[in-house]
C-alpha cells in the first residue's frame, strides 16, 4: 500500500509544478521539499536529543514481506545535511534556472523542477529506510531523478554522453547492491541493515560486504568507479552538481557506514577496516592529483568530491581498525571524523559549486584559462568561495581543519599507543599528502579564475554580480562553515550522538572528542585574534602615510600583458612531470613550435584524460570490437552460404523439437 | 613564567639565525658582510614606509601580509625550547602546527596569483608543489616523535623527563637532520631556493613577495624568521633531548645548527635545476620514512628485551 500512496504522492507533486506558472515553479517545488526537510528535520533532532531509534513505517510489501523504515541517530544527522542542502540548493535555481526559462519549454521547466524535488525526497527516503527493496526502490527513484537533473542541457552532445554514463555505472552499481540484498534476503530471511549484522556475526561476511562496498562506492565514488563523477558533474547545472557532489554521492558513503556498523568486531572486521583505510588512501590520493591538473573548474571540484570521500573513507577505516583492536578512542575519533568531514563536505562543496554556477551563468564557460580577475566583478561571489576554498584545503579555523584533526588525532592514538603502527603510519602519510596537493589544487583554481587580470575580454564586459536570492542561498552554508570552524563543540556535540550506531547504542560524549572541541577552539580563536590584530596594527601604521598605486613589477620587462599571465596549465606543470603516468592527454590542434620566429594563429587544447576512465571504456571496446569482427566473419556475401546458415538453422530447430529441449 | 621565557628566547633564535647565516656567509666568502642586527635595522626601515599597490591586486592582497604573519606566529606559539612550557599546547598540536603552516603558504600563493605577474605565478606555482611534497616529510617527523615519545604535543614529548633508550639516538639526530631538511625547503634557502639571486626566473619564495613592499614586505620578513627558528628550535630540541634537554643548550644549539647549516650550504653550494628539487624534496620524505621505520623496529625491539 505504501508504494502506491508514494506514487500517488509523487504524481501530485509533479502534477503542482506542472500546473503553475512559469515562474512560480521553483516556489512550489521549494515549498514541498522545505516541508519535508522541515518535518524530517524536526524529527531528526529529536532523535539526536535523546539517541534513541524513531520507528516510522511498517509496509507489508507482495514480493518481499514486512519492510520497515525507521530513524536512528545516523540516519538523523543525514536527514539535517540532505534537508539543508536541498533547501539551499532550492533557493539558488530560482536565479540559476531563471537564466534559461525564455529558451527552455515551460514543460522541461517542470520536469527539472519535479526531478529535483522527487530527488531530494528520494535521498530523506534512502536514509530512513532500513533497507531492502523499499531501500532499492528510493534509491532507484534517487539515480533516475539526478539522471533526469543532469540531463537538463540535453542538446549538447557531452551532455548527453556524461548521462548515460551515469545511469549505465549507477545500474552497475544498483545491481551489485541487488545481488547484495537478495544475498542477505536468502541467508537471514530479511534485507535489512538489522539482519546485514546477524547475517555477517554468523558466517564470513567479507564476501557480502565487498560486493556492498562496490555498490555503494559506485554512488559514492570510490577510485576505480569514479569516472562518472568528472563527467557528470560539469555537464549538469551547477545547482544539480552542488546537491549530487554535496549530498547524493553521501548517500553512498551512508550505505558503506551502515555496511561498517554491521562488521563483526573480528578478524573479518579488521580485514575490511584495511580494504576501506587503502580504497580511501588510494581515492583521496588519485582524486587530489587529478583535481588539481584539471583546466575546468566544476571537473576539478568534480575530482576534489572524489578526493574528499577518500578521506571519509580513510576515518572511516582508523574507525574499523581501531574498533577491532579494541580501542574506544580511536573508534570515536575515526568515526566522528568521517562524520564530521561528511557534513563539512556537504557545505563547502555545495557553497563551491554554486560559485562555478555564479561565474558560468555571467560568463558560459567553466574553462580556467578563459577567466581571471573575476574578485573585481563579482566581490561577493570572491568572498564566498575564499571561506569554501580555506574550508576545503582545510586550513583553520574553518571547518574542514576541525574534521581532519579528528581524523589525525584518531590516527596519532594508534602511534601512540602502538595499534596497528604501520597502518596508522599510511593513513597519516596519505592524509598528510591529500592535505599539500589541496592546497595546490585550490589556490590554483581560486588563483586562476577569481584572482589577477581577465584572461578573457569576456570577463571584463559580462561578469557582474549576481541577484541576492543566490547570494542568501551561498551565505547558508558559508555560515555553517563559520559555525563548525569557530565553535566546533556543537558540532562535535551532534557528530558524536550520531556515531552511537557504530557501537551499537549511545556512545557517552567520549571524553578524547570533547577535549580535542577545545582544543580546535582555541586555535581557532588565538589565530583569529593574531590576525585582526595584525591587521588593525597594519592599518594604525599606514594611517598618514602616503599609499599610492603602481603597476604590478614586471621585472624589468615594460611590455608586460594579461597574455603573460600564469595560466591554470603553467601552474600545475610541476605537477603533472611528477604524475605523468596518472594521466592520458588528449591534445586538439597543434602547439606553437619553437622554431616558428613569427607564429601564425594556432588552435591548441589539451585535456588530461583519467587513465583510469580510458582503461575501462577502451577496455570494453576493444572487447566488443573483436566480438564484432568475429561474428562479422560469417557475413560472407555469398547467396549460398546464406541459405546454408538458414538450413543449419533448420536442422537445429528440428533436432532440438525432436530431443524435446524447446 | 617558563611561557613567557620561552617566547623571548624563541623570538632571540629567531633574530640571532638571520643574523648569524649572515655573518657566516661573510665570513666563509672573505666579504666584511653586513652587521649582526642589520637584518633587524633594515625590517625597522621597511615597517615606517608607506606602500605601492598594483591596480590589478584586490583586497586581498593587502590582507595577505597580516594572515601570513598571523599564522607563523601561532605556529610559533606551540614550540618549546628545552624543558620551557610554550604559550598554548594540547594534544595533537604538531598537526595545528602543520596546517597553520599551510595556511600561511596558501595565503602567500594567492597573494602572487593576485598580483597578475607571470613572474610571481611561477614562484606561486613552485611554493604550492614544494609545499606538497614536503608534507609527508614533515607528518613522517612527527610520527616518529609520537611513537618514540608516546605524546602528540610538543609540549608534551620536549618539555618531560624522558628515560629514552640509548638506541633510540640515531632516530632522534636523524629527525633532527630531517627537520633542518625541511627547514631548507620551508623557508626557501639553497639548495631549493636561493635568496639572494638577482634573477626572478629562478626565484620560489623571493619572486612571490615582489609587490608587497613597505610595512607588508616587512611582515613577511618576520613571518619567515618565525618559521625559520620554530623548525630550527624543533630540530634542536630533537637532537639536544638524546644528551641534555635544558633550554639553555637548546637555544644556542638551535642558532648554531640553522644558522651554520643554511650559511654553509649557502655558501659552498649552488641551487640545484628546479627539475632536481622534486627529487631532491622526495628524497627527504624518504629518508623520513626510513626514519619511521628504524624507530619502530627499535621499539619493538626493546619491548621484546
Amino acid at each position: 500500500m505504501l508504494f502506491i500512496y508514494t506514487l500517488i504522492a509523487l504524481a501530485a507533486v509533479a502534477a503542482l509544478i506542472f500546473s503553475v506558472p512559469l515562474r512560480a515553479k521553483v516556489w512550489a517545488a521549494l515549498g514541498v521539499t522545505s516541508v519535508a526537510a522541515v518535518w524530517c528535520s524536526a524529527l531528526a533532532v529529536g532523535v539526536l536529543a535523546d539517541g534513541g531509534t524513531l520507528p516510522l513505517w511498517s509496509v507489508e510489501t507482495m514480493a518481499f514481506g514486512a519492510e520497515t523504515g525507521s530513524m536512528d541517530t545516523l540516519s538523523a544527522l543525514f536527514v539535517l545535511i540532505i534537508s539543508f542542502t536541498s533547501v539551499s540548493t532550492l533557493l539558488y535555481s530560482k536565479g540559476y534556472v531563471g537564466g534559461y526559462l525564455d529558451s527552455k519549454s515551460p514543460a522541461h521547466v517542470s520536469l527539472h523542477y519535479t526531478a529535483l524535488t522527487v530527488m531530494c525526497l528520494a535521498m530523506l527516503a534512502v536514509v530512513l529506510c532500513d533497507g531492502g527493496y523499499t531501500f532499492l526502490f528510493a534509491w532507484e527513484a534517487m539515480t533516475i531523478a539526478s539522471f533526469i537533473l543532469i540531463l537538463f542541457d540535453a542538446q549538447r552532445k557531452e551532455v548527453l554522453r556524461a548521462a548515460l554514463t551515469y545511469l549505465i555505472l549507477m545500474h552497475v552499481g544498483f545491481a551489485m547492491l541487488l545481488i547484495g540484498f537478495v544475498r542477505l534476503d536468502a541467508a537471514c530471511g530479511s534485507a535489512s541493515f538489522a539482519a546485514m549484522a546477524r547475517c555477517f556475526a554468523e558466517g564470513n561476511p567479507l564476501p557480502l560486504a565487498l560486493v556492498f562496498l562496490v555498490g555503494f562506492g559506485m554512488k559514492a565514488g570510490l577510485f576505480p568507479m569514479h569516472v562518472w563523477l568528472p563527467e557528470a558533474h560539469p555537464a549538469a547545472p551547477s545547482h544539480v552538481s552542488a546537491i549530487m557532489s554535496g549530498v547524493m554521492i553521501k548517500t553512498g558513503v551512508y550505505g558503506i557506514l551502515r555496511v561498517a556498523a554491521a562488521m563483526p568486531v573480528s578478524a573479518a572486521g579488521e580485514t575490511f577496516g584495511i580494504v576501506v583505510l587503502v580504497a580511501g588512501i588510494v581515492t583521496g590520493l588519485w582524486g587530489v592529483i587529478l583535481a588539481a591538473i584539471q583546466n575546468d573548474m566544476k571537473r576539478l571540484l568534480a575530482y576534489s568530491s572524489i578526493e574528499n570521500v577518500g578521506v571519509i573513507m580513510i576515518g572511516l577505516g582508523v574507525a574499523l581498525l581501531g574498533r577491532a583492536a579494541g580501542s574506544q578512542t580511536i573508534a570515536v575519533c575515526g568515526v566522528c571524523g568521517a562524520l564530521l568531514h561528511t557534513l563539512n563536505h556537504s557545505l563547502f562543496k555545495s557553497l563551491l559549486f554554486f560559485g562555478a554556477g555564479n561565474v558560468y551563468s555571467r560568463l558560459h564557460t567553466t574553462s580556467l584559462d578563459a577567466l581571471g580577475g573575476v574578485a573585481r566583478y563579482m566581490p561577493v561571489t570572491a568572498i564566498l568561495f575564499a571561506v569554501a576554498t580555506a574550508a576545503i584545503c582545510a586550513l583553520p579555523p574553518l571547518n574542514g581543519f576541525v574534521s581532519e584533526f579528528l581524523i589525525y588525532l584518531g590516527i596519532l592514538d594508534g602511534i601512540t599507543s602502538q595499534t596497528g603502527v604501520m597502518l596508522s603510519a599510511a593513513a597519516m602519510i596519505g592524509l598528510a599528502m591529500i592535505g599539500g596537493m589541496v592546497v595546490l589544487a585550490f589556490t590554483k583554481l581560486y588563483g586562476v579564475v577569481f584572482l589577477g587580470s581577465p584572461r578573457s575580454h569576456e570577463v571584463a564586459e559580462h561578469a557582474a554580480e549576481v541577484d541576492s536570492l543566490r547570494i542568501a542561498a551561498m551565505a547558508m552554508p558559508a555560515a555553517g562553515i563559520l559555525c563548525a570552524g569557530l565553535f566546533p563543540q556543537g558540532a562535535f556535540a551532534l557528530v558524536s550522538r550520531a556515531a552511537g550506531f557504530f557501537f551499537g547504542g549511545r556512545v557517552p560524549f567520549a571524553p578524547a572528542v570533547a577535549a580535542a572541541a577545545g582544543r580546535v577552539c582555541l586555535t581557532a580563536w588565538v589565530l583569529v585574534a593574531v590576525v585582526l590584530l595584525l591587521v588593525w596594527l597594519r592599518r594604525r601604521a599606514l594611517r598618514g602615510r602616503t599609499v599610492a598605486s603602481g603597476e604590478t613589477w614586471g621585472c624589468g620587462f615594460t611590455a608586460a600583458n594579461i597574455r603573460m599571465q600564469y595560466t591554470g596549465e603553467s601552474f600545475s606543470e610541476g605537477l603533472e612531470s611528477v604524475a605523468e603516468s596518472l594521466t592520458q592527454n588528449k591534445v586538439e590542434g597543434r602547439a606553437v613550435d619553437k622554431s616558428e620566429i613569427f607564429p601564425t594563429e594556432h588552435s591548441f587544447k589539451v585535456r588530461h584524460k583519467d587513465r583510469v576512465d580510458s582503461l575501462m571504456a577502451e577496455w570494453w571496446m576493444a572487447s566488443l570490437r573483436i566480438i564484432n569482427a568475429r561474428i562479422m566473419r560469417l557475413r560472407t556475401g555469398k547467396i549460398n552460404h546464406y541459405v546454408a546458415f538458414a538450413l543449419l538453422l533448420l536442422v537445429l530447430v528440428f533436432a532440438l523439437s525432436v530431443l524435446n529441449l524447446l | 613564567m617558563t611561557q613567557i621565557l620561552n617566547t623571548i628566547i624563541m623570538l632571540a633564535v629567531a633574530v640571532s639565525i638571520t643574523g648569524l647565516v649572515n655573518r657566516t656567509r661573510a665570513v666563509l666568502s672573505g666579504r666584511k658582510g653586513p652587521r649582526f642586527f642589520q637584518h633587524l635595522h633594515n625590517v625597522r626601515l621597511l615597517l615606517r614606509k608607506g606602500a605601492v599597490y598594483s591596480p590589478v591586486t584586490t583586497a586581498l592582497f593587502r590582507a595577505v601580509p597580516s594572515v601570513y604573519l598571523g599564522a607563523a606566529a601561532v605556529a610559533f606559539l606551540f614550540i618549546p625550547v628545552g624543558d620551557l612550557d610554550p604559550v598554548l599546547s594540547f594534544d595533537g598540536d604538531m598537526i595545528a602546527f602543520a596546517y597553520l603552516l599551510a595556511l600561511g603558504r596558501a595565503a602567500i600563493i594567492l597573494a602572487a596569483m593576485d598580483t597578475g605577474s607571470s613572474f610571481e605565478g611561477m614562484g606561486a606555482s613552485r611554493e604550492a608543489l614544494y609545499g606538497a611534497l614536503v608534507e609527508p616529510a614533515m607528518m613522517f617527523f612527527m610520527a616518529t616523535l609520537a611513537l618514540v615519545f608516546g605524546y602528540t604535543s610538543f609540549a608534551d614529548i620536549f618539555s618531560r623527563e624522558h628515560s629514552m633508550d640509548i638506541q633510540l639516538t640515531i632516530v632522534m639526530l636523524l629527525a633532527a637532520y630531517i627537520a633542518v631538511k625541511i627547514l631548507f625547503v620551508e623557508s626557501g634557502r639553497v639548495p631549493v631556493d636561493d635568496p639572494r639571486t638577482h634573477l626572478e626566473l629562478t626565484m620560489i619564495h623571493e619572486v612571490m613577495c615582489l609587490d608587497f613592499c613597505g610595512v607588508d614586505l616587512g611582515m613577511i620578513q618576520i613571518a619567515g624568521w618565525l618559521k625559520t627558528a620554530a623548525l630550527a628550535v624543533l630540530a634542536a630540541d630533537a637532537a639536544a633531548v638524546t644528551f641534555c634537554f635544558r633550554w639553555w643548550v637548546v637555544a644556542p644549539l638551535a642558532v648554531a645548527v640553522a644558522g651554520l647549516a643554511i650559511g654553509i650550504v649557502e655558501s659552498s653550494q649552488a641551487r640545484n635545476k628546479l627539475s632536481r628539487n622534486t627529487t631532491f624534496i622526495l628524497t627527504i620524505a624518504a629518508i623520513a620514512a626510513l626514519m619511521f621505520f628504524v624507530g619502530w623496529l627499535l621499539q619493538q625491539n626493546i619491548e621484546i628485551g
